[in-house]
């Protein structure tokens, strides 16, 4: 996550101004695995299409299309709601919003997820969150420096539900395109990074603000291009998570965000990702991903100097 | 404490004991063992009786005692590359005998020279354990042309590391955090410059290194897997001399001399890397207050109060520096301060109390403004108070007792997050420490075949308030985050975790004849610190905890059996095999996620198991003519088993090597080149690789292991091969010796180029991105990609 990416920064800075090291892409072969089910249930609150994915897992190079599971049944339970979700084929499930449901629950609801497959029953379980709202967008500039040239930085303004144990997820799509990259996983603990940082309350802190800018590099001059120029726009999306899900991102950041070169000194070994899906009968496949009801705030900004 | 004052009863007791032994008509002929040119004290030189075919070795500050009955003796004072020194003595009172010996580089006519301590492999009861001398550091191709006492250790059999510009070593399959390294017996918690390029310890003021990873003295503890003793130079006290030299990385200069002729001197060794100044011109990333740049101090001075009083007081003080800015940046350092007195009470009793501070800090600050900015450091401090004796009760035991006090505190973190003008004090509570232990240990010298050492070291720990203890809960499986259940505040002074343990120590030696010996050793240690890190090097945000309620002390247990023989022409040749079995209990791992920076609830994120490591050591060492050397092959294994990790069934290490082969070797091509070289050869690492990938919306594609596996790849073997050529200044001028030396060191690291993997990672390449598939891809890092050159110009002016 951010701080070890910082972290990261700070340790390998001193040695790539000292020396090179060396990376080159390699062949390996990997021992085989049965496929597992892999569940993304990231839904949200949002009076919109919601859709759950079930898919299997696949060797780690291969790349070709996800293999969807079909013929599932997949629900969510509210104490006073059920939530079907249709199979839309390949895999896809979807619910749509109707007058009587238009939306998911409400903040503060537990939220149950069945899924049936070939007589197989996975359960998870969450809870909608609430999520503070984006105050404003601000552009700021700073001087050229040796990384960046002078440049404009977008910064989002948002402060923490006051209470220990905020876990939220914050997305920024510049011009329409999310920030996807694994060193563009921005989550916040309570305003901080972490649940040891005791933080609570607060604004976002500053690299989790400034987290919303792109980092483009510069392939003529080296460094870094402006994060935003002159007619760009910003777009800010706050989730709501639970605890589990902000552990899981922040494990999903530390085995994705692999920086290479000397940060291999001080990286973590590989390890699983967590998952709140558990198998309750059957002797289906295991099973791996998560299951989160968001709750969004928005906000977005064009750039004008 | 009260442990102390019973070593205090023994020693009274023993002072009078030369009394009762008197009526045999013994005498004792003692004193110290020095080089005569700058009056340096020897470590371990030999003073041996000829008429008994026995002797004794010098201890760390060059005392050495001998009782024997009243006669005609001959003495041999031998030191390896000195010349020997023959005493004859008519043996009727207790004898003082000073001894100076000639260094042989000085030498002009023939004369008798200590080319190999040719019996020393055979016929010391040590095993396991490595004798570096600062001048075979100085003849290995080093990184960069810089001579370095932790990568020449890495030469030493039994000694790996997980890759290269990693920190610290790994003795015989134990961790990094396993390994006791003393300067002048201050504990250094962070050896390294530049992350794990360069060790802290500058060659100039080093004297003598030893490591033991085999059958461990009494006399030491607190770590279960090595000590690393390094002694610094005590400074010339005949002549005012400077050294120093210009690398590619640090410039050194070192000046020693006499405070009082003979009786007192002082040493100040300083280094500092000049990247910064180099690249200053070249770059604007160094400017705004920007530095990248590291440099240590190491100074000693000692006077000797009288025949029987020697004070000595040493310092080291370290720091490397890494700054974005004025304000932003990181930095880190060691500062040790020890003092030392040597008290003779009698000619057979030697004494040494050692008061020690030491400590290790970093600061690590980001933020260009007062709104928004983070700041934290963390220390770990430690007094140490060591009292330790040395009898030397007959020609045929000596003995070693003392006592250790360590307080520690800890600091984990003093940390301050400032959002937007909103001040935040994140900081974690301090822990304070007390260890201590008492020791008893006796070497004997049983008939001419059978030797043992044996001894008992009783250590106990204790970690006070004020503090809050935190208790938690069973995971939901193994390998999850424990919650806590409830938290107990301890007021200050109160105990909130102690832990005791005895620690038995034996080696025996059979000595089968002149040239070969049987040694065995059994040894049981506990380690009180824990090195908390989950990265594959250690680096310098790593902190240490003490043991607690939640985390048991570590215990170390190693049995080792070796045969010893000298084998050639002149059994010059040293060849050894070793066999070890160690176990480990309580080793730390940790949950996958864990959170180890400001986290109170830390603990919570530790597992807990078993480690086990066997190995098997071959050695073969030649240290006399042009040709000299050595070669060690090392067969091992290194498993640690902790509940979930890897399905609850054994893993191996990281840094598990099941074929370690290195050379080293030397040759005098003239009387002013020397040609030295190493090679290296192990079996690639293990590592995890993944089996599949797990895509989730809006998220880069996650490698997952479906089986569950740590470490189940290895990666590619590794070999290396470095060369170096030292040039000599002329020794003479004009046919009279010159006062000064100087030599080029020319070195090539890594001669055949090659790209050795420390690492290879899996990850998502963007750039391949297409049709709305992901592309993924594995990378092979190699720290040193590359052929490195490197020339150091050093020079030494003796008596100005």
């Amino acid at each position: 996550m951010k701080l070890k990416n910082t972290l990261n920064l700070i340790l390998t800075l001193p040695l790539i101004l000292l020396f090179c090291a060396c990376e080159d892409p390699i062949d390996v072969n990997l021992a085989e695995a049965d496929p597992v089910l892999v569940v993304d249930a990231w839904v949200n609150g949002q009076a919109e299409d919601q859709r759950i994915f079930l898919t299997q897992s696949q060797p780690f190079f291969d790349s070709v299309p996800l293999r969807g599971v079909k013929g599932a049944t997949v629900q969510l339970r509210t104490l006073m709601d059920t939530y079907t979700f249709e199979d839309n084929g390949n895999g896809e499930y979807l619910w749509n919003p109707s007058p009587s449901q238009p939306q998911l629950g409400q903040d503060g609801d537990d939220f149950q997820l069945t899924i049936t497959v070939n007589g197989t029953t996975y359960e998870s379980i969450s809870k909608r969150n609430p999520v503070p709202t984006i105050d404003s967008i601000t552009f700021r500039f700073e001087e050229g420096n040796a990384f960046f040239p002078d440049s404009h930085f977008a910064e989002f303004w948002s402060r923490d539900i006051v209470g220990p144990g905020n876990t939220y997820w914050i997305k920024a799509y510049k011009n329409g395109e999310l920030l996807r990259a694994a060193d563009e996983i921005n989550i916040a603990f309570d305003g901080g990074f972490s649940a040891g940082g005791n933080f609570d309350g607060v604004e976002f802190i500053r690299p989790i603000r400034d987290a919303i800018n792109p980092l483009i590099d510069d392939e003529d001059n080296g460094g870094f291009l402006s994060p935003y120029v002159n007619g760009d726009s910003v777009y800010v999306e706050i989730h709501s998570l639970t605890n589990e899900a902000f552990f899981f991102l922040n494990e999903v950041a530390i085995q994705t965000n692999r920086q290479g070169g000397f940060a291999e000194l001080f990286a973590a070994p590989l390890s699983n990702v967590p998952t709140n899906i558990v198998k309750t009968s059957g002797d289906g496949a295991s099973v791996v991903g998560f299951f989160n009801v968001a709750s969004i705030a928005t906000n977005g900004k064009r750039f004008v100097p | 404490m009260k442990k102390l004052f019973l070593f205090y009863l023994v020693l009274l007791t023993l002072s009078t004991a030369p009394i009762i032994t008197m009526a045999q008509e013994k005498h004792t002929i003692s004193g110290y063992i020095r080089d005569m040119s700058d009056g340096e004290s020897l470590i371990g030189a030999t003073a041996y009786v000829k008429e008994l075919g026995s002797g004794t070795v010098s201890n760390a500050y060059g005392f050495y005692s001998i009782t024997l009955a009243s006669g005609q003796y001959n003495l041999e004072f031998k030191y390896l590359g000195y010349q020997t020194v023959l005493k004859a003595i008519d043996l009727k009172g207790n004898i003082t005998l000073d001894i100076e010996l000639s260094n042989a580089q000085t030498k002009l006519q023939e004369v008798v020279i200590t080319e190999s301590m040719e019996d020393d492999n055979v016929s010391s009861i040590s095993m396991g354990s490595s004798r570096l001398d600062v001048q075979t550091i100085q003849k290995l191709p080093a990184f960069l042309g810089e001579a370095d006492v932790l990568k020449s250790i890495q030469l030493l059999p039994g000694i790996s590391s997980v890759g290269e510009g990693a920190s610290g070593y790994n003795s015989r399959g134990g961790s990094v955090g396993q390994n006791l390294i003393l300067l002048d017996e201050a504990p250094v918690y962070n050896s390294s410059h530049l992350f794990g390029f360069f060790s802290v310890f500058n060659p100039d003021a080093v004297k003598d290194t030893q490591l033991f990873r085999g059958a461990i003295p009494s006399k030491y503890g607190g770590r279960i897997s090595s000590i690393l003793d390094v002694r610094m130079k005590d400074g010339n006290n005949k002549c005012y001399s400077t050294s120093g030299g210009i690398g590619t990385v640090f410039s050194r200069l070192a000046f020693e001399g006499p405070i009082v002729k003979n009786k007192g001197s002082f040493i100040v060794a300083a280094r500092r890397s000049y990247i910064d100044v180099l690249a200053a011109p070249f770059t604007d990333v160094l400017d705004d207050g920007a530095g990248l740049n590291f440099y240590d101090l190491t100074m000693k001075a000692n006077y000797k109060l009288s025949s029987k009083d020697h004070v000595y007081l040493s310092g080291y003080l370290g720091r490397d520096r890494f700054m974005f800015d004025e304000r932003q940046g990181f930095s880190w350092g060691n500062a040790t301060s020890t003092l030392r007195w040597n008290h003779l009470f009698s000619d057979r009793l030697f004494s040494n109390f050692t008061l020690v501070y030491s400590d290790y800090d970093y600061e690590l600050a980001f933020g260009d403004t007062d709104r928004d900015k983070f700041d934290w450091n963390s220390n770990i401090n430690s007094y140490i108070f060591k009292p330790e004796f040395t009898y030397f009760l007959n020609s045929d035991n000596e003995m070693t007792f003392g006592g250790e006090a360590i307080y520690y505190t800890f600091e984990p973190a003093n940390a301050v997050g400032v959002s937007n003008g909103n001040v935040q004090d994140i900081s974690l509570d301090r822990k304070y420490n007390l260890e201590t232990s008492v020791y008893i240990g006796n070497r004997q010298t049983v008939n001419p075949v059978l030797t043992l050492e044996y001894g008992l070291r009783f250590s106990s720990f204790r970690l006070f308030g004020p503090g809050t203890a935190i208790d938690y809960g069973e995971a939901p499986r193994p390998g999850l985050r424990r919650d806590t259940v409830s938290t107990t505040f301890f007021g200050s002074g109160k105990t909130i975790a102690e832990y005791s343990n005895f620690e038995p120590r034996l080696s025996f030696k059979v000595q089968l004849s002149s040239y070969s010996s049987i040694k065995g050793s059994y040894n049981r240690m506990a380690q009180y610190l824990h090195l908390i890190s989950n990265t594959t090097a250690s680096n310098p945000l790593d902190v240490w905890v003490p043991s607690s309620n939640n985390i048991e002390p570590q215990i170390g247990q190693q049995v080792s059996l070796g045969y010893f023989a000298n084998l050639g022409k002149e059994e010059s040749l040293e060849v050894s095999v070793e066999g070890y079995y160690r176990k480990a209990e309580n080793q730390i791992d940790y949950i996958d996620g864990a959170d180890l920076l400001i986290n109170e609830r830390l603990e919570g994120d530790l597992l807990s198991g078993e480690g086990r490591a066997y190995g098997l050591e071959l050695s073969v060492k030649k240290d006399a003519g042009r040709f000299s050397g050595w070669m060690n092959y090392t067969i091992a294994k290194t498993e640690l088993q902790v509940e979930g990790i890897n399905r609850g069934e054994w893993y191996s290490t990281r840094f598990d090597q099941p074929h370690n082969f290195k050379i080293a070797a030397f040759y005098e091509l003239n009387k002013r080149m020397t040609l030295s070289g190493n090679f290296v050869f192990n079996t690639g690492t293990p590592i995890t690789f993944p089996t599949s990938r797990v895509i989730q919306r809006d998220l880069p594609v996650i490698p997952y292991n479906a089986n569950d596996s740590r470490n189940n790849v290895r990666l590619p073997n590794y070999h290396r091969l470095d060369l170096a050529l030292r040039v000599d200044g002329k020794k003479e001028k004009k046919g009279r010796v010159r006062k000064n030396n100087d030599y080029w060191v020319f070195s090539f690291i890594n001669v055949y180029n090659r790209r050795n993997a420390f690492s290879i990672y899996f990850a998502e390449n963007e750039e391949l991105i297409a049709d709305n598939v992901l592309p993924t891809e594995a990378v092979r890092v190699s720290i040193i990609g590359s052929i490195i050159p490197a020339i150091s110009y050093n020079f030494n002016f003796n008596c100005l």
